[in-house]
């Protein structure tokens, strides 16, 4: 059913807080996660169990630290211990979904709740911005209802964040819209019915805002086509001569990409483990027989592995991108080879459950050409 | 090295109940097939993890090649489908990240197909020839 959370005086943050308050207050939940406002103005994720602490909470600061699926991982395990809320943006719930089917969380007992995502910075600019008073939560939605946070005073977006075409969450049982969505009229909220019946929420129907769509339609075709024209440059760069090794030329193998992303999911990494590691003889014969050798060895082998391991569920989040020390645009590049391999299956991930992943299913008559040309 | 006596490094890895036991039989048979190809042994070709290919790859080998039973035949049932799936995805891999995807071979080859085996080994050893050495060989960036 639709129902709307009431904003007074223009204050979204609090509105949005009194609701979470409800939930956990009235039992629905026995937990909530969500990000907690922290001292410098940024945000931190927790899990709030008191009701209290959820006066700093704070969904709304456009900052993404983590990919919440791999706290939500942690959180179910094979299943949650009670129920769990848990507050995600679009990218988080797609790669949850991915995690789910790799069995690394649970859905049973979790209370979805998914915000529409406007975009999210880095977090240093973010921080940069909050010192000189320029980054306004405010102001920020303000630009978010009509879908226009491609820049908040020049701060641009996260690149990935930039050519996101699915900023609606899906698989939500509490869906609050932030797009098209005055405060002035509070914010419309799609929810479970058995939750909003528990919850006694009034129904408003026909809650979502008239310009609501306009605004959705609108910021969907302009992120697409931003992330059909950077793919395209980027798999023009991997097609010429270098390809994969040039762009990764700078890689300083501090595996940040591998660590913060939400499909690797690997208690201990093939790559952290002494699998490559040689005897000294084998990198001076490498170093004779070439001329030289790449140190720390088998940097392609590292990211090729990681694309065949992550790419088919790459959910283009970007958390590698954010976090690689040495501005490698990680991300475009496997959301650039991953949307081909996910082509190749016509798989599409995040996006339906019941979807067995690609690589653990088979059928008996398909490509029945392989094996048999080459 | 000039193309006239490149010699091709092809590292081949065949599924014990099947093309293991062809090639073994090309042996047997006394057919002639180059020299250029190493084999490893494993249990299914659905036990050949895409590194394994990868490595060589990235270090340089000119091709590498997995021989399995045909679709339906597997020994354990259905080893095989999922090499397949797996090869498919890594073909796509290797394509759209800029390496040549058909330096990497699958073929589907029986104890009985000795000769499938020596002519398969001809087959690729002629197309690496053709596509010259490996660009990875010399390229210490890697």
């Amino acid at each position: 059913m639709n129902t709307v959370i009431p904003v007074e005086n223009g204050e979204t943050l609090v509105a949005l807080r009194g609701f979470l308050r409800q939930l956990l207050e009235s039992g629905a939940v026995e937990a909530l996660y969500v990000s907690l406002g922290v001292d410098n103005g940024l945000v931190a994720p927790a899990l709030v169990t008191d009701p209290a602490l959820l006066d700093q909470a704070d969904p709304l600061t456009p900052v993404m630290p983590i990919n919440g699926a791999r706290a939500v991982s942690a959180l179910t395990g094979k299943r949650a211990p009670a129920r769990l809320g848990v507050v995600l943006r679009p990218c988080e719930i797609r790669a949850l979904v991915e995690l789910v089917k790799l069995q690394q969380a649970d859905l049973e007992n979790v209370l979805l709740i998914g915000l529409d995502c406007p975009g999210t910075y880095e977090l240093t600019d973010y921080v940069e911005r909050q010192k000189t008073g320029q980054a306004n939560l405010r102001e920020y939605l303000a630009l978010a209802r009509e879908g226009n946070t491609d820049s908040l005073h020049d701060m641009p977006l996260r690149h990935a964040c930039q050519m996101c075409d699915q900023p609606v969450p899906e698989h939500t049982d509490i869906h609050i819209g932030l797009f098209g969505a005055g405060a002035e009229n509070g914010l419309p909220v799609e929810i479970d019915d058995e939750i909003a019946e528990s919850l006694q929420l009034p129904v408003v129907p026909g809650v979502l805002p008239d310009g609501r769509q306009t605004v959705v339609d609108r910021l969907v075709a302009d992120r697409r086509q931003t992330r059909e024209k950077e793919l395209a440059a980027m798999r023009e760069r991997l097609d010429a001569n270098g390809g994969l090794s040039g762009l990764f030329a700078t890689c300083i193998r501090c595996h940040n990409c591998m660590t913060v992303c939400p499909i690797c999911y690997c208690k201990t990494c093939l790559f952290k483990t002494a699998s490559f590691d040689h005897q000294p003889e084998h990198y001076l014969t490498a170093a004779k027989r070439k001329g030289a050798t790449r140190l720390l060895g088998d940097t392609m082998l590292f990211h090729m592995t990681r694309l065949n391991h992550m790419s088919l569920s790459c959910v283009s989040c970007g958390m590698c991108t954010s976090a690689c020390p040495a501005d490698i645009p990680v991300g475009l590049v496997f959301s650039a080879i991953g949307a081909q391999v996910q082509a190749a299956f016509d798989y599409r991930p995040g996006w339906e459950i019941s979807e067995t992943l690609p690589l653990i299913t088979f059928q008996p008559n398909e490509w029945t050409e392989v094996g048999e040309t080459r | 090295m000039s193309d006239n006596n490149f010699e091709p490094h092809i590292l081949a890895f065949l599924c014990n109940w099947c093309t293991y036991t062809g090639a073994d039989l090309a042996g047997t048979s006394r057919l002639q097939y180059p020299p250029n190809v190493r084999v490893i042994r494993t249990m299914c070709s659905g036990a050949v993890d895409p590194v394994f290919v990868l490595k060589p790859l990235m270090d340089g080998a000119d091709g590498v090649f997995i021989g399995g039973c045909h679709p339906g035949d597997c020994h354990y049932q259905t080893g095989n489908y999922k090499a397949r799936r797996r090869y498919v995805a890594l073909q796509e891999i290797l394509k759209s990240a800029g390496f040549d995807e058909r330096r990497v071979w699958l073929r589907w080859i029986s104890a009985s197909e000795g000769n499938k085996f020596a002519a398969s080994m001809n087959e690729m050893v002629a197309a690496i020839k053709e596509m010259g050495p490996s660009p990875l060989r010399q390229d210490w960036s890697v």
